[in-house]
């Protein structure tokens, strides 16, 4: 018995098997926006929070806070101060790719999500930021919110409950790091996408200055779930201290790459083989367990490791968004690595110089390594350069470009090393 | 009192001042490229690292934990903080590079960071000798670089304006300009461009840096990367001597700093005075600097023959004394708000001596050209002064009859141009004798003059201007004359000597030395010869005699003005009845 419990006869519930259930329609004949009508009408805001609470979800975005908490921070309301929720579906972190598919085939309970989070915190206008590379996503979006505002079932007295609450779709262009929240407020106000300094967070100062809440999708997506059928229900999926259902994006070298919704605290050895097991009978070499910036498992590390944050923490790894890479035995992690690098050396916004200048300089000596021209003290260098980009900056993107490059050395040196000029030559006979 | 302790040295402090600033208050020095006191903080260059803690307290008692040698037990933040960001508490404990090895690997490891990709062209940089990287890089940066590869191109000698050039791969991308533009010059001009190492600051498409305060950028960019299209290549640093200042361009008087080499004025550059401009000065101030070497006469001339025979000092100034004499009570004198209040006080006197009359300033005002911060619709730096003098601005149509009757024998004109003007024009001067005090050979009543006097500029002379908020600043003198004048040598230095060029130096020209004398020193030379012996023994002593005698300028001696001003009274508490609603 695994933490996900009796994962076989688990029943999908954020991207149920409905045909055709991104439709307002379909959503509604199954039961859809009937938890927000309950809620607008049975509870009072502070209850929904403390369901949240209760049901012990973290957020899905990446760094697993809990959601519950996070909406019990937003200040009391004051008249004539606005305050705003927003919604982050700027989802670019390689290997991530799971919002896209509830934006997809479940766009719907998204937005009641949203509006039950609106509720929650007496507030009444949500941003959606949606990353602008899901252009197709962003018309389907698009169609499905005029449907809704012609069902009445947002904007002025929605659902005939007196309450008014606004969703607006807002297109990124194209930048990772307005993934980042407080850069994903700048961009949302017009201006260059450069974090912000945290305090005051925007829990106290977001966006324009107002009290702000930020949350992932597949966060919000849970909400309806939470007060549909319990925060007792909710808390009983998978991990005890990390419940609930999870999207498992995984991709790389599987049989059946995917997206799997299943419940948290799944065996990484259940989910390769949910995933059809590895392409062509090779062995497993390594596992990026949640999205490209957190750090990398060796084959030999991931044997009774659960999908959720304690043990994956305890495995040397972090859950992050449960974007799962799977790499054969076959993998140049060289290249691998020298790829990661170059994303980030690519998406460093350049604000703060540690990123700015480390980035590039650490692309610059993977790739050297990877060119066959590399000398083995650029390995200590690139440890070095680390310890020097870790926790220096504004935001944790150079904590984030960092993290895979010192475990993919750490952990995969031989790899290493051998790609590497040797310290003192052969002399030859 | 709230204490604070920095390097295990406490400090007090009141409010809520960031940790930088205090440290930098206080004589600490934190390295730091993007703060700027009167500017947003981004944090962005995260070179003022320190490490900072507070003492634990209990979770319950809300006591202060110790340890077993009764000592605070100090819980530090996890992460090395940004000074800038960090607003000092009570009880903190801050750790700079002074006392902390962690701190001083952050601080070198940044500074390598930003060596990388900067193209270490020192030699030919403008900024060499005073640039922030090269000192904190000498003084907290690693000793080598390990980076071996080629460094980020971007694009160089971009002329972002009329007056500003960009060398991007300079730029270390501190925003400290794009700040400047969004939040105090609030022009908006400037934005950063491209993402990650590519950034470098550049304006939108299709404008033109050219606001009025554009300047200012190349003052904050704390690197080369902003240089001056008029400095640019100049000088270097080294070879210049600053000289506190003010400007002369408008009424503000905004204080500046002269850079003079071989008597030449290269470059205006600001000085910070809260008072007055804070940290800023508008271009126009800036590009004035070639008014104190550009057109500038040959030495004092005699009319009768021609424009070209010079004369002696001596001559010229008993020529002048000749024909104040013969003038007498028909002599005429034009103060001016272009002179120093000793200058104009000086010219009250000599028309006391003559028994002539003082007919009033020429006002110099170009409405609509005011901004309402450090540009003014008045033109001349002194109006105010005059006014407290008691001069007024002239009644031109009385005088321009006046001259044109030729009731008129003799026009002193104190540095001014009363052609250019339009008080008269130099027919109607024909049968008048004109005495001339000039800055500039472009001095259009020059043609006129029958005695005409090279009169020291606001960079050579020693000397007060009342603003137009009534605060009296002083100059010293920035660039040497020709003759001696030891007045002007000892407030100058003696150890600037060099600056001005001796014979030595290879860039050393005598044809720098302009033949000029201070006004203060020419009228007691004009009234000695007319019999009168005047002899206020220089600009201090008259400021003195001034500050004394006169209440609108009560307590404003040179000593008090010191190198910021002072404010003197209230306007309306020296201006006669008759005159309000004229300004």
């Amino acid at each position: 018995m695994t933490k996900a419990g009796n994962w076989q006869s688990y029943e999908r519930v954020l991207l149920p098997p409905v045909e055709n259930l991104h439709h307002l329609d379909v959503y509604r004949g199954h039961g859809g926006y009937e938890t927000l009508k309950r809620v607008l009408e049975e509870l009072e805001p502070q209850e929904v929070t403390a369901q949240m609470k209760r049901s012990g979800l973290r957020g899905r975005g990446g760094a697993g806070f809990p959601t519950g908490l996070k909406w019990s921070f937003m200040p009391p309301v004051k008249p004539d101060v606005p305050r705003y929720l927003c919604c982050n579906a700027d989802e670019s972190e390689p290997g991530t790719f799971k919002d896209r598919q509830l934006m997809e085939y479940n766009p719907h309970l998204l937005f009641e999500g949203i509006l039950i989070a609106c509720y929650a915190m007496s507030l009444n206008a949500c941003y959606l930021y949606v990353r602008g590379e899901y252009a197709s996503w962003i018309t389907h979006l698009e169609e499905e919110l005029a449907k809704m505002y012609d069902a009445n079932l947002v904007g002025e007295n929605m659902l005939g409950t007196g309450h008014c609450m606004d969703i607006i779709l807002h297109k990124g262009a194209g930048a990772y790091i307005c993934g980042e929240e407080t850069s994903l407020m700048e961009s949302l106000e017009g201006k260059r996408a450069y974090p912000r300094i945290k305090p005051p967070f925007p829990a106290q100062s977001g966006i324009w200055g107002y009290p702000t809440t930020i949350n992932n999708v597949e966060t919000l997506a849970c909400a309806p779930l939470i007060l549909g059928k319990g925060a007792d229900w909710y808390a009983g999926i998978g991990a005890e201290k990390n419940p609930g259902p999870l999207l498992y994006g995984i991709s790389g070298h599987v049989n059946r790459p995917g997206v799997y919704e299943y419940p948290t605290g799944m065996l990484i050895t259940d989910l390769l083989e949910i995933a059809g097991g590895m392409r062509g009978n090779k062995k497993l070499k390594a596992l990026v367990p949640g999205g490209a910036s957190v750090p990398v498992l060796r084959a030999d590390m991931i044997e009774g490791v659960t999908m959720d944050v304690e043990s994956l923490r305890e495995a040397g790894s972090m859950l992050g968004t449960a974007g799962m890479l799977f790499l054969d035995e076959d993998t140049d992690m060289v290249a691998f690595l020298r790829r990661v690098a170059h994303f980030y050396h690519h998406e460093s916004c350049g604000q703060c110089t540690p990123c700015r200048e480390g980035t590039g300089w650490m692309e610059n000596l993977i790739t050297r390594i990877d060119d066959g021209e590399g000398n083995l003290r650029d390995l200590d260098l690139l440890l070095d350069l680390c310890d020097q980009m870790e926790g220096r900056t504004v935001c944790a993107l150079a904590d984030a470009a960092a993290w895979p490059v010192r475990n993919t050395i750490q952990r995969f040196r031989e790899d290493f090393e051998r790609r590497c000029r040797p310290a003192v030559w052969a002399v030859n006979a | 009192m709230p204490q604070v302790i920095i390097d295990g040295k406490s400090y007090e402090f009141e409010g809520r001042p960031s940790l930088l600033q205090f440290c930098l208050d206080h004589g600490i020095e934190l390295p730091h490229f993007c703060y700027h006191p009167s500017m947003s903080v981004p944090a962005n260059c995260r070179q003022c690292l320190v490490d900072i803690g507070a003492p634990m307290r209990d979770r319950q008692t809300g006591e202060i934990q110790v340890d077993e040698q009764g000592e605070p037990v100090i819980q530090y933040f996890p992460k090395l903080q940004t000074s800038c960001s960090h607003i000092v508490s009570d009880g903190q404990v801050v750790h700079t590079a002074r006392s902390s090895e962690k701190v001083k690997d952050a601080q070198r490891d940044t500074l390598e960071f930003l060596l990388i990709n900067h193209p270490l062209d020192c030699p030919i940089c403008d900024q060499a000798g005073h640039c922030p990287l090269q000192i904190q890089a000498y003084k907290y940066g690693p000793e080598g670089s390990r980076f071996e590869f080629r460094k980020v191109h971007k694009p160089k000698k971009v002329k972002l304006g009329p007056r500003v050039v960009l060398d991007a791969e300079r730029c270390i991308n501190c925003t400290r300009c794009v700040r400047f533009t969004d939040e105090i010059s609030k022009s908006g001009q400037l934005t950063i461009i491209e993402r990650g190492v590519k950034n470098y600051p550049m304006t939108p498409p299709g404008v033109s840096f050219d606001e009025p305060y554009s300047m200012n950028v190349i003052d904050l960019c704390p690197v080369g990367a902003l240089t001056s299209v008029d400095f640019r290549f100049q000088a270097r640093i080294w070879e210049m001597a600053s000289t506190p200042s003010i400007t002369t361009t408008n009424a503000k008087g905004s204080n500046c700093h002269l850079w003079v080499r071989d008597n030449l004025v290269l470059r205006i550059t600001p000085r910070a005075n809260p008072d007055v401009n804070e940290f800023w000065l508008p271009d126009e101030d800036r590009l004035a600097y070639r008014r104190f070497n550009e057109d500038r006469p040959a030495g004092p001339s005699i009319a009768g023959g021609t424009r070209a025979a010079f004369s002696s000092w001596d001559a010229s100034l008993q020529r002048a004394a000749e024909i104040l004499q013969s003038a007498g009570e028909n002599a005429v004198f034009i103060a001016s708000a272009y002179a120093t209040v000793e200058d104009n006080w000086m010219l009250m006197q000599l028309a006391d001596a003559v028994g002539g009359q003082v007919a009033g300033y020429i006002p110099h005002i170009d409405p609509g050209h005011g901004d309402g911060w450090l540009c003014t619709d008045d033109r001349t730096p002194n109006r105010q002064g005059c006014e407290r003098l008691g001069i007024y601005p002239i009644d031109e149509t009385l005088w321009r009859a006046r001259i044109e009757s030729g009731e008129v024998t003799a026009l002193y004109v104190l540095e001014d141009d009363p052609v250019a003007s339009g008080l008269c024009s130099v027919e109607s001067l024909a049968g008048t004798e004109v005495i001339l005090h000039y800055h500039h050979t472009t001095n259009q009543t020059l043609p006129a003059a029958r005695v005409a006097l090279p009169a020291a500029m606001a960079a050579e002379t020693i000397g007060t201007f009342v603003n137009e908020s009534g605060r009296a600043q002083r100059v010293i003198p920035a660039k040497a004359i020709k003759g001696t004048n030891r007045t002007l040598m000892m407030q100058m230095g003696l150890s600037r000597a060099d600056r001005h060029g001796t014979p030595f130096d290879r860039w050393h020209n005598e044809s720098h030395y302009i033949d000029c004398k201070p006004s203060w020193e020419m009228i007691p030379m004009i009234t000695r010869a007319l019999g009168t012996e005047i002899n206020p023994q220089g600009p201090r002593k008259i400021m003195q005699h001034i500050s004394e005698t006169n209440p609108a300028f009560a307590g404003a001696t040179h000593d008090a003005m010191g190198l910021t001003g002072i404010d003197l009274c209230l306007k309306e508490s020296f201006q006669p009845a008759h005159l309000e609603g004229t300004h």
